[in-house]
């Protein structure tokens, strides 16, 4: 009797303290955050998280190109368009000289910033204003099978071969168009381009950031060349002036209809490997980046995560952007293709065989530089926008080459001046 | 009898036409008019004219104050000079075929009879979707790969496997402007039609007895009495062109070629976040919007005093 009345007694007071247990383990459990981030994350990523801290996630998902005017709009306004947000790198001039992020260095470890070397773009001032969560640096994609299909076994290392495949691809009738690449007035039109002229061996800017694509010698000028003569050449789908990146990845690269991704997102590889979403399932591989004298290059776009400065739940939202960050989640988000941030990450994933096309993106990743060595300027929108433009009037004929960059040029320097 | 003397003298306090109770009546009923238009558009307005004269930038400290730079910058920049004759097409454009499209539709519609209402509701039917969604469906109709249009002209023997409608400057200025006329001339057919059906029929009985044909009833008749409804329907044909923006914006993007005033202004202030550079363009888009609106208004009123 003793003994059953002390079980009751342990039993009913484990009953009460349970709930305690659970609330010292998700301090935050029962707060609500909202999340704006690009389409494609998890379909189960509100709830995986929510399970974890007991945090409830509104998860609002927009194509990139849609994610900054809502966020610029709340921000402006000085409402919170989340309380976690996409932080591109190329927005980080602008954010943070407007201050409307959150320094974060104080709240994230040294570790995980050490782990993560990409924090140093989203660094300006000793603040750090995002913590990358996105590896994306540039590869290019192949279809595999359309290659060997034209009887071509050579990986392309020189832009020259990557065109001259390109042209068999096309003769053989393996696709209309074998070369994806976006040409309409979108960043992906820009952020091609940026890589071609890396292609070429050149730099956009000197160290003073006055622009060195306008001779007709510089790499710019060349990238831009390459551009149109594969229009012309018939490699690219004329309809690719109003199509973005995406989707020319989705639905193009994706379902086959193309055989090279210019400006290649490793990320992509692992989302093309689904054959439950992908008919090129087992098809796709990256290459390093082709370029004219055959040494690859790359550079850098990462995207990260922040916190803007009016957001009413920043405990919740760090606890978010720790969540999302964290190695194991890296590892798991990689299946939807995301590639992690965290050297620890891609490390095991490389060791555990389950990186797609490793060895190519562990080649490549050394090779990756930074695309503004001095930081992302104020003015990168802009600068953005006019190449973009640029190109989608050059490639259409409505203007020749060389009045395409020097207008990008022009408006360069009127956006410093601004 | 004089007028003064049916008419009784009216005693102080009394409540009539021209009293002073009616007058606060008056002031009453217009006043939520009067708050809305001062909190909605007239403060607003002052309020942008007034900062488009600083420098309005989130990434720069201060505001100073600097007079009419941004008017005079406005005017030598060559890519706002590019926008601004895109939209004076599109106004163009616009203006002339919801005009002449709407009349004939009201003209149409007036002589269904019986089946005015079914035609008045397919017709209007355009004007009741959201800009966005329109441009969504006219870029699936222009798609190049799958669109509706290529369709129907390659099943016709014509040459238009895969044609991208965009890619030539004026097509595109065209293809983008039939896109706002096909959601704005339901408007013009509305108003022209209530103008329409104010018309009494014994004129035309009239014209016909002494052997008028239709066209000169419908030049002598039928034009002159809708020139009222006509002209308010080309201003807000007018005002709705130069605030013409989801079309553009959905089906081209930010191309210079087809870039409105209001996608620069947008550009502008959201894009580069030069506030203020972006709130003295949208001054000058009012200004020129007023303007050639006021063409039609004053005409509106000539005519009316005519009438």
């Amino acid at each position: 009797m003793n003994r059953l009345f002390r079980t009751t007694v342990a039993l009913a007071a484990l009953t009460i303290a349970l709930p305690a247990f659970a609330d010292d383990a998700k301090p935050l459990a029962g707060q609500s955050i909202t999340v704006l981030l690009p389409s494609g994350q998890s379909p189960t990523l509100a709830a995986d998280f929510e399970k974890d801290t007991g945090i409830k996630v509104d998860l609002q998902m927009l194509t990139w190109d849609d994610i900054r005017p809502k966020l610029i709009t709340g921000l402006i306004a000085g409402t919170p368009p989340a309380d976690v947000t996409e932080f591109d790198w190329s927005w980080t001039g602008q954010f943070a000289a407007a201050g409307w992020y959150e320094d974060l260095t104080p709240l994230i470890d040294a570790d995980t910033v050490k782990d993560i070397a990409g924090s140093a773009i989203f660094t300006v001032d000793g603040k750090l204003l995002g913590v990358p969560y996105s590896n994306d640096f540039r590869v290019m994609l192949i279809n595999r099978k359309h290659f060997t299909d034209a009887g071509i076994t050579d990986t392309p290392k020189t832009l020259d071969e990557l065109v001259a495949d390109a042209k068999i691809i096309k003769e053989k009738g393996i696709t209309t168009y074998p070369i994806g690449m976006p040409l309409s007035t979108s960043e992906g039109t820009s952020t091609t381009w940026y890589l071609l002229t890396k292609a070429f061996g050149g730099e956009l800017f000197d160290d003073n950031f006055k622009p060195l694509f306008t001779a007709p010698d510089s790499a710019g000028y060349k990238a831009l060349e390459f551009e149109i003569n594969a229009l012309k050449a018939g490699l690219v789908d004329p309809a690719s002036t109003g199509l973005k990146d995406s989707q020319i990845n989705e639905s193009m690269f994706g379902q086959g209809q193309t055989s090279i991704m210019i400006s290649g997102e490793p990320g992509r590889i692992a989302q093309f490997a689904d054959p439950t979403k992908s008919k090129v399932s087992g098809q796709i591989e990256a290459i390093l980046v082709a370029t004219e004298s055959g040494k690859t290059r790359s550079y850098g776009l990462l995207e990260a995560l922040g916190i803007p400065a009016s957001s009413e739940h920043k405990e919740a939202a760090l606890a978010f952007i720790k969540w999302m960050t964290s190695k194991d989640y890296q590892i798991k988000n990689y299946g939807v293709g995301v590639l992690p941030t965290r050297t620890s990450a891609l490390k095991q994933l490389n060791d555990d065989g389950k990186l797609l096309s490793g060895a190519v993106l562990v080649e490549q990743a050394p090779t990756v530089e930074p695309l503004f060595k001095q930081g992302t300027p104020t003015w990168y929108p802009q600068f953005s926008s006019a190449v973009s433009n640029a190109i989608n009037q050059a490639v259409k004929g409505e203007v020749t080459v060389a009045q395409a960059v020097q207008s990008i040029a022009d408006e360069t320097v009127k956006a410093q001046q601004q | 009898m004089t007028l003064a003397a049916a008419v009784p003298a009216r005693r102080k306090g009394d409540k009539g036409i021209d009293g002073s109770a009616d007058a606060r009546l008056g002031l009453m009923l217009a006043a939520p008019i009067v708050f809305a238009m001062l909190s909605l558009v007239l403060i607003p307005v002052a309020s942008t004219l007034w900062e488009s004269m600083h420098r309005v930038n989130p990434m720069m400290a201060g505001t100073p104050f600097i007079g009419l730079q941004h008017y005079r910058d406005l005017l030598a920049d060559p890519i706002v000079n590019e926008a601004w004759r895109n939209t004076f097409i599109y106004v163009a454009i616009c203006v002339a075929l919801e005009t002449a499209g709407g009349i004939g539709a009201a003209l149409l519609i007036n002589q269904a009879g019986r089946w005015r209402r079914y035609l008045l509701a397919a017709v209007v039917l355009p004007w009741a979707l959201p800009g966005v969604v329109n441009a969504v469906v006219w870029g699936w109709i222009y798609n190049p790969a799958f669109g509706l249009l290529n369709g129907i002209l390659v099943a016709a023997g014509l040459d238009f496997e895969k044609f991208v409608w965009f890619n030539d400057r004026t097509i595109a200025l065209f293809a983008v402007s039939l896109v706002h006329v096909w959601r704005m001339l339901p408007l013009t057919a509305v108003i022209v039609l209530a103008a329409l059906q104010s018309i009494p029929n014994d004129l035309y009985e009239a014209a016909r007895i002494d052997g008028a044909s239709r066209p000169k009833m419908f030049a002598n008749i039928t034009l002159p009495l809708i020139r009222g409804g006509i002209a308010i329907a080309m201003t807000q044909s007018t005002v709705a062109a130069f605030n013409f923006f989801d079309e553009a914006w959905i089906l081209t993007g930010s191309a210079r070629g087809t870039r409105p005033i209001l996608v620069q202004v947008y550009l502008e202030a959201f894009q580069n976040l030069h506030f203020s550079y972006g709130m003295a363009l949208s001054v000058l888009v009012m200004i020129a919007s007023l303007a050639v609106s006021l063409v039609y208004v004053l005409r509106v009123q000539r005519v009316t005093r005519l009438d």
